[in-house]
């Protein structure tokens, strides 16, 4: 995100567009919503929701962005496709020059040099390695997350700028995979930071990983950020 | 003519569709390469093929038109994604696939996203209840 990281991030300063809404949404959404989160799955209804095994109200806990309804609310057309489309445009810089931190911690970081490298080339997607978290908008972890690492890893995510994902690379990552039982070992990154991308193998191929960052630009473009921010 | 590099650029461009093709092309994040249209599948995907290109480049699908730039490879069938990634010579036009029991007859993509993604579910109870603030 060449230009757009420092534009976007000077544009959520003035409060217009708030990179992403949604991990500051407030759980006011209203009864008649589908079950979105932990929290507003226990307010919904007074099922035994601890007894409750679907996956269904994990999903999409960190980015999922829902309309809150309001009473008497009328859609306007012209100005939901007008709101639609500059979702569309930033969606489209967003994506199409995702910078990666990468945050090669073991085996997998190998994998993620093939992605870079000419076979795989990474830059023909605008993926670029930034060395700094102040100038990536996404997150590579690759490897296994050990407790010792575990706070560098919040507080390299936390100096990253608002519009930001994390793609958790490889089984160590995902959730421990072979260090799963090792006292030393966080099982699973998605533990310390919201997790958008899980990329599965030990370690995943470049062509997995590739696949994965595809998947990320297939999120973002799906986002609806400011028809959001509209509708509320 | 088409050993000179402008010719090849000529023609290119013009087997690509003209200018107006070209652009199409090069707007859902295609390369302008020349090939021999090798087959094309169920589901309105090309096939290309042109070992002037090295090995990995030699071969490249066209994903069906209607679907712009929201193609996934996960659209390539799996009797093409053998041929396609190098596993076999032989297309599937040429060799028809042997029908084993294990492959499935319909193909899918990959739906994750959409409303017909696939979720999975545990056969357990949760171990852990998480902490509810008590707020609202």
């Amino acid at each position: 995100m060449a230009v757009s990281a420092t534009m976007i991030s000077r544009l959520a300063m003035l409060g217009r567009f708030s990179g992403l809404p949604v991990r500051t949404l407030p759980a006011a959404c209203s009864q008649s919503q589908p079950i979105r989160c932990l929290h507003e799955q226990k307010n919904a209804s007074t099922q035994t929701q601890s007894q409750c095994t679907s996956l269904v109200p994990y999903r999409n806990q960190s980015t999922s962005a829902a309309p809150a309804k309001k009473d008497g609310f009328k859609l306007n057309n012209a100005a939901d496709f007008v709101v639609a489309k500059a979702d569309d445009v930033i969606n489209w810089a967003r994506r199409s020059s995702l910078w990666p931190m990468t945050f090669g911690l073991a085996c997998c970081a190998v994998e993620m040099m093939h992605f870079a490298a000419p076979r795989y080339d990474m830059d023909r997607f605008g993926v670029v390695f930034r060395a700094s978290p102040r100038q990536s908008d996404v997150m590579i972890v690759a490897g296994t997350l050990t407790n010792k690492m575990a706070p560098a890893l919040r507080k390299v995510y936390d100096q990253m700028p608002e519009p930001r994902w994390v793609i958790s690379m490889g089984s160590c990552a995902n959730g421990g995979g072979y260090y799963h039982y090792s006292y030393a070992v966080v099982r699973g990154c998605d533990r310390i930071v919201p997790v958008d991308i899980y990329v599965p193998g030990c370690p995943p191929t470049a062509e997995a990983l590739l696949y994965g960052v595809l998947q990320l630009q297939k999120k973002i473009k799906r986002a609806q950020n400011i028809t959001m921010w509209y509708r509320k | 003519m088409a050993s000179t590099i402008r010719g090849r650029f000529f023609q290119t461009l013009k087997e690509s569709g003209g200018l107006r093709g070209s652009f199409w092309k090069i707007l859902r994040g295609e390369d302008l390469k020349i090939g021999a249209l090798v087959g094309e599948d169920r589901h309105g995907n090309k096939y290309y093929e042109n070992d002037r290109f090295f090995l990995a480049r030699n071969r490249w699908v066209q994903y069906r038109a209607d679907r712009y730039w929201n193609y996934d490879a996960s659209m390539v069938p799996p009797e093409w994604h053998r041929w396609l990634h190098n596993i076999t010579d032989d297309p599937p036009t040429k060799v028809p696939p042997v029908p084993r029991k294990f492959i499935w007859k319909e193909h899918k993509e990959n739906f994750t996203g959409s409303n017909k993604e696939y979720v999975p579910f545990s056969t357990t109870t949760k171990k852990i209840h998480e902490w509810v603030p008590p707020s609202h």
